[in-house]
């Protein structure tokens, strides 16, 4: 740390404002913060990992203190604090947590201008009403990931500034799906269908998350990695190019929160090995409701009917491709915990022989 | 070297026709721009019995910086692996409407999983094929126009 400049060379300056009100001068006088720093911008810009030079890319593990105060500046002795309560670098960190803001910033599109809305076409009416039931539950779920993080966020220390931005792209992010999911289910002259009990009882185990790594666990890890397999799905069973692009720019974005979600469990369990089982306490509840939401009857039958093109050939062809559809799902959500580092192999009680899910291939691959 | 060609003629399996689709990209930053930046390596890989075509393609940006052979175990994210029946299936589609449609996107193919599959050693790495779903799309549309200026 260096004084930013003489103290002497502005002694001359006034005490006094014309109108009497009293001046400090001490911002121009110096301070301990770093001075001189001069990022060097990027091919694609100015970046958050350009300027995370010096002292101003060490992100601490316990912050000194709990204020506004931009991390890196000089915090007068009286700030007050804000009553953080996540004040740990394992509460919230990630390794990719700057980089994924930098990609949600860079990635950012609009429902409204982005989507080829006038290429709607007419539908049969049993395929346009499984459309629009499963436009109506994800609009009744995305924005479960824009609560959360809301919940949490001022909650967070903000020296740890870059995941709070982070989890502000995932609102926003949210607010999209929701937005995109409404417009379908109304834009083709169909229109919002039925809501049940099966996805709020998820939707409150995730929000009622004891501790932030939890609540990531259930949401980031279970839930937005199970609802990015349903937009894979969706995109794959898209009944025109319409939907096939909304499925695949919602799919980018959840990819991104599954992404943080991953490796933050990975580095809170690194830096406190008993987290794990914190973490696993919380799957354990959350894996049971989800796989009640997964076959809750309305979203199976809706997926089905569109995995079949129609209610024709729902049986013969729509509910085996669902059940490969799960064990993808599910295999995708065991490759991830390994990779955060909570393995679930050896505890889940998802039906794994049911599925034909071999936890050794899973096990292996990830070794 | 024996080569497969679409039906329009198209020698596909080689690296001139990713590198031609690479170009197809640098040319077009617009397209790419409203999509937005895309960091990643692929490998896609073609298999016709005996014979084994592979390319490594890297996305830095709104360009793609990098088309070349691919090393096996190369240094990629992912890799994109299917027989060449499929991959030509794929490439007809795309020549015949100017973009992937049905069952002939590149997500749709591996989700079905019975000819293409995504593989990779890292659960991260895999999710970028999702996370950069759309950019990926849009380079392989480009066949389109490769094919139809040839």
């Amino acid at each position: 740390m260096t004084i930013t400049a003489d103290p002497k060379r502005y002694a001359e300056l006034p005490d006094v404002s014309p109108m009497g009100a009293p001046l400090d001068w001490a911002w121009l006088r110096g301070a301990q913060s770093e001075w001189g720093v001069k990022p060097k911008p990027s091919a694609r810009g100015l970046t958050m990992l350009d300027i995370a030079v010096g002292s101003y890319g060490e992100v601490p593990d316990h912050p000194e203190h709990r204020s506004m105060a931009p991390r890196g500046c000089d915090v007068s002795g009286d700030t007050p604090d804000m009553g953080y309560i996540l004040n740990n670098k394992t509460d919230m960190w990630a390794d990719n947590v700057t980089e994924l803001y930098e990609e949600a910033v860079a990635r950012q599109w609009s429902a409204t201008r982005d989507i080829p809305w006038g290429e709607l076409q007419e539908l049969d009416d049993d395929v346009e009403h499984a459309m629009c039931q499963l436009c109506t539950l994800l609009t009744e779920v995305e924005m479960i990931a824009a609560d959360l993080p809301a919940k949490w966020m001022w909650r967070m220390n903000h020296d740890y500034i870059e995941a709070k931005m982070f989890l502000c792209t995932q609102i926003m992010d949210e607010a999209r799906h929701a937005e995109v999911f409404r417009k379908r289910a109304l834009a083709n002259g169909g229109g919002l269908l039925l809501s049940r009990s099966g996805p709020t009882s998820l939707l409150r185990t995730i929000i009622e998350a004891k501790t932030y790594t939890q609540a990531t666990a259930l949401m980031h890890l279970l839930g937005e990695g199970f609802v990015l397999d349903i937009f894979r799905m969706g995109e794959l069973i898209a009944p025109s190019d319409v939907e096939k692009r909304i499925f695949r720019m919602c799919m980018q974005d959840e990819a991104r929160h599954v992404a943080y979600g991953t490796m933050h469990l990975r580095y809170a369990i690194e830096q406190d090995p008993d987290v794990a089982e914190e973490i696993h306490e919380a799957l354990d509840h959350g894996e049971a409701v989800l796989t009640e939401f997964g076959t809750a009857p309305d979203v199976s039958t809706a997926l089905a009917v569109l995995l079949a093109g129609g209610v024709e050939h729902v049986e013969d062809k729509g509910f085996p491709l669902s059940v490969e559809m799960s064990k993808k799902q599910f295999t995708s959500y065991l490759a991830r915990c390994e990779r955060a580092g909570v393995s679930r192999l050896d505890r889940t009680t998802i039906p794994l022989d049911l599925l034909g899910i071999d936890p050794e291939t899973i096990r292996r691959a990830a070794a | 070297m024996t080569t497969t060609t679409t039906s329009q003629g198209a020698a596909f399996d080689t690296i001139e026709f990713f590198k031609a689709l690479q170009a197809e990209m640098n040319a077009a930053p617009d397209r790419f721009r409203i999509i937005g930046d895309a960091d990643t390596a692929f490998a896609v890989v073609m298999r016709d019995g005996n014979r084994t075509f592979a390319v490594r393609v890297r996305f830095e940006e709104l360009k793609c910086p990098e088309v070349g052979p691919a090393a096996p175990r190369g240094d990629v994210d992912f890799t994109l692996v299917g027989p060449l029946h499929a991959w030509r299936a794929m490439f007809d589609d795309i020549v015949a409407n100017g973009r992937a449609t049905g069952l002939h996107t590149i997500n749709s193919l591996v989700l079905l999983g019975n000819d293409v599959h995504l593989v990779g050693d890292d659960p991260m790495g895999l999710d970028k094929f999702s996370r950069f779903n759309q950019t990926l799309q849009e380079f392989f549309d480009g066949a389109a126009r490769v094919v139809a200026r040839a």
